[in-house]
């Protein structure tokens, strides 16, 4: 029996209208970190200190003409951006934020053994469909992005898969609750009586958490990782033709995948929403933007790899590094 | 990672934006800007309208009854030939810089000068008598 | 072609380019086969436009054939016009004239690095280079009054004098200009994603680029020792000590090591000049409306791109016969060729941004029948006629 607290919650907390607005203020907090980084000041007038920013850019991008090319394939090329907003926004709801009814509880909206796999599916998924955009735009430089794209995901996707695997063989489960559960009740023990075996969890988690946002970069397509979208080489990649409404869907879409990888990280290393004393809500905020602060100092820091580079650099550190991870783990969850 | 100091170094000292229309830049003595022109010391001659690259001054009349200047601010180069070449110093250039402007007509600085009577020559000295002796 | 083989248009508008040029290439995946450049887009007719202004017009028509040449070839120009004339300029002038020269060779290296780093997606590094490229153009602004296009030169010398109590401030600035060059060198050199999009990237050997004529610090780049301000010494650089910067390595990373390499040089050519300004007046005398007489002059700057080249034909009236400019990019589009090739696609923004291109400068017009094989210039009248011809037998249809 649906109840109307769990409308309320699908649709505007924990649910879509939370995530797309949080979506929003990560673009303004990821933006106004690259400005000061670079030494300018980012968005300043549109709202107070240029909070409102991210919206004014979406509505702009609403109101503008939305022009399909002749030649594209129109049933992908119109559908594409809504699939992607819409599997992005879905994943979220797997992840734990805060409940609804119970201020210091955080059940996910949607939570069953198996949603950590749910949730690296949707992730690939979503690179498809950012293929079949780029590909179906019938435009040279949208299939040279999409072409990009589906390379990446042969460097940073493996290493990705095996990094969140690590807390799932510690906490026994492949829920994604379950795991926060099992990193609140082993940081309770270790508080309670620390082991050096703890902290080499900690120190193994800790080198975990670094590779995953390395890979998270690749998936998010931030710098140094954005030779899909390279402005300079190739005028936007594979969204080079859309334009309107559906590059409005694709600007959402985008953000809530950093609401995603964020998320997901918090989740899997940082804890999750648990926290002392503040209710589950502000520590979300506070962890996710902690990987939106790193996630952003990373991506003004390097120039842009080229696509054979970034799949050499993947395969010559990433993923050794991940697999070394996951056996540390393994041995780890064996003496733990 | 080389760099990752220096990012951090800049975030933490004052942006180098300046957050203009509130903050404005004082601009040097001699920055090429807006003319200015003083009807009094204008003679009339012509001169900057000649020497200008893009023809943007147009005079109104030659002389003592010029009625003044047209320069147009959309042509201008703003290269102050004018000010160089002009024998009293009745056009110069300010350092305003804030020119823009919606319709090109209001682009176009109209200076008036009253036209004033021509020079009258001086008496020419009579003719020395010859004494014939 | 095969099946993976297609053409992508770089150009005319595209974002890894500042000026409009066409470079149609033929690519195998990733890897580029051919380039075919095209240009001619950004061709305004200023050779047309100076044969109808006066001398002291055309300082100013001059400068604008590029933005950040500008000075280059102001000063080209009026050391023709003086040639033909039959004046020399005193030697504070000389000293003035070589001060702005080198302080826009820095404006445009700086502004190269920033423009450089945006194409390899290093926005960070744009906007800091940028920022410091400021205090170039605020000294240039205090100087001569404008932060580009600075018409600085008079036919007889220059138009602003210096007062000696801003001098210690601009050394000053300068300073701390050499201080943020040193960093960058710091960068450049040890950053690791730079060098991996830089080292290796976009290579022509030094035979091939004599060959193909290349010039300026693209030259420079690939090892080959020339510049004209020392080969063909003008202005004040026989008196000044500096020393030309060569790289051997022939890719985009050298071209990054010389013209930092030239930016450290320009700022001790310039503290050098404040140091030792010589006094006397700043230029000869050369009315608006006077006549040149009969004579030809062929004179070469360094620009901050290569040699620049300007030829002026004077049959004795207050306007030139003919002048002919030849932009250095022109001679580099050949070896860019050469270094495109072989190269990824993900490379064609740097490799274009590093020989410094400025379409501005290059673009001139000149008449090529393919079937006959033959190529010519039209005059005026010529150009009426055959637009009178074309329109009215209905050519253009």
């Amino acid at each position: 029996m649906v109840s109307i607290s769990d409308i309320v919650s699908v649709v505007v907390f924990p649910g879509a209208l939370f995530i797309i607005a949080y979506a929003l203020y990560c673009n303004w907090l990821s933006r106004k970190t690259v400005a000061r980084l670079q030494n300018r000041r980012g968005p300043m007038h549109t709202g107070y200190a240029g909070l409102l920013q991210p919206f004014a850019d979406l509505v702009k991008l609403l109101a503008k003409e939305d022009i399909t090319p002749g030649a594209a394939n129109k049933a992908l090329f119109s559908t594409a951006p809504v699939i992607i907003f819409a599997l992005a926004l879905a994943a979220v709801f797997l992840i734990p934020i805060q409940s609804l009814t119970n201020l210091y509880a955080y059940t996910p909206i949607v939570s069953f053994e198996g949603d950590l796999v749910i949730v690296l599916l949707i992730f690939s998924l979503i690179v498809l469909n950012v293929f079949l955009a780029g590909w179906s735009s019938s435009n040279l430089f949208g299939a040279v992005g999409a072409t990009r794209v589906a390379l990446m995901t042969l460097a940073y996707e493996i290493p990705l898969v095996l990094l969140t695997l690590g807390p799932a063989i510690m906490a026994g489960s492949l829920s994604i609750n379950n795991i926060v559960a099992w990193e609140v009740a082993s940081v309770k023990s270790f508080l309670a009586a620390p082991s050096i075996w703890g902290l080499m969890l900690g120190v193994v988690m800790f080198i975990g958490f670094a590779i995953c946002i390395l890979s998270l970069l690749a998936e998010l397509e931030m710098r140094p990782f954005d030779m899909a979208e390279a402005e300079t080489e190739i005028v936007h990649g594979w969204q080079v033709e859309y334009s309107g409404k559906k590059l409005a869907l694709l600007v959402l879409g985008r953000d809530v995948k950093v609401v995603l990888a964020s998320a997901l990280l918090t989740s899997l290393f940082l804890g999750g929403p648990a926290g002392p004393v503040l209710p589950p809500i502000v520590w979300f905020i506070l962890k996710t933007t902690l990987c939106v602060l790193i996630l952003s100092n990373l991506s003004a820091l390097f120039a842009r790899f080229r696509i054979d580079q970034m799949l050499r650099w993947a395969w010559q550190y990433l993923t050794p590094l991940a697999v070394l991870q996951v056996m540390a783990i393994v041995a780890l969850s064996g003496v733990i | 990672m080389a760099m990752e100091r220096e990012l951090l170094k800049n975030a933490a000292s004052r942006p180098c934006t300046l957050i203009y229309p509130f903050e404005k830049r004082e601009m040097p003595k001699g920055s090429r800007g807006k003319h200015d022109y003083d009807e009094a010391k204008c003679t009339g001659c012509g001169m900057c309208s000649r020497v200008c690259p893009s023809f943007a001054i147009e005079l109104k009349g030659l002389g003592p009854k010029c009625e003044g200047l047209r320069v147009n601010l959309g042509a201008c180069l703003f290269c102050q030939q004018c000010e160089e070449s002009c024998p009293t110093g009745a056009i110069w250039l300010t350092t305003a810089y804030e020119l823009a402007v919606i319709n090109k007509a209001d682009g176009i600085l109209d200076f008036k000068r009253t036209p004033r009577a021509p020079a009258v020559p001086a008496a020419k000295p009579a003719a020395p008598v010859e004494v014939k002796k | 072609m095969s099946d993976t083989e297609f053409s992508i248009p770089i150009g005319p508008q595209h974002p890894a380019l500042k000026e409009p040029a066409s470079f149609l290439f033929k690519v195998d995946g990733e890897v580029v086969i051919d380039v075919e450049p095209r240009i001619g887009y950004n061709h305004r007719g200023i050779e047309k436009a100076m044969e109808a202004r006066t001398y002291i017009q055309n300082l100013y028509l001059v400068e604008r054939v590029c933005g950040i040449c500008s000075n280059a070839h102001q000063t080209l120009y009026a050391m023709n016009v003086e040639e033909v004339a039959g004046i020399t300029i005193p030697p504070r002038a000389k000293y003035l004239r070589t001060l702005v020269h080198e302080l826009e060779r820095i404006h445009s290296h700086l502004l190269w690095v920033g423009v450089a780093a945006h194409e390899i997606g290093f926005d960070t590094l744009f906007y800091y280079v940028w920022r410091d490229r400021e205090v170039v153009l605020d000294i240039l602004e205090e100087i001569s009054g404008n932060r580009v296009n600075y018409a600085w030169n008079a036919i007889g010398g220059v138009r602003r004098d210096i007062p000696s109590d801003k001098i210690p401030k601009f050394q000053k600035m300068l300073d701390i200009l050499a201080e943020r060059t040193k960093y960058y060198i710091q960068v450049a050199t040890t950053e690791s994603t730079i060098i991996n999009r830089a080292a290796g990237v976009g290579y022509c050997s030094k035979a091939d680029m004599i060959r193909l004529c290349g010039c300026g610090p693209h030259a420079r780049a690939s090892g080959v020792n020339k510049d004209t301000r020392r080969d063909n010494t003008y202005l004040a650089y026989d008196e000044i000590p500096w020393n030309v910067v060569t790289a051997e390595s022939g890719d985009v990373l050298g071209n990054v090591l010389v013209r930092v390499g030239e930016l450290v040089e320009s700022v001790g050519i310039a503290k050098h000049v404040l140091d030792h300004l010589p006094d006397g007046p700043i230029r000869e005398r050369f009315n608006p409306l006077q006549k040149v007489p009969e004579g030809e002059a062929t004179n070469m700057v360094e620009a901050q791109r290569g040699e620049d080249i300007h030829y002026l034909c004077s049959k004795g009236d207050n306007k030139p016969y003919r002048y002919k400019i030849r932009a250095p990019t022109l001679a580099n589009i050949p070896s860019l060729a050469v270094k495109l090739k072989g190269g990824y696609i993900a490379d064609i923004p740097i490799v274009l941004a590093g020989i410094d291109p400025c379409f501005s400068c290059t673009d001139r017009m000149v008449f090529v029948d393919e079937t006959k094989e033959k190529t010519w210039d039209m005059t005026s009248e010529e150009i009426r006629k055959y637009g009178i011809r074309w329109y009215a037998n209905g050519l253009n249809k």
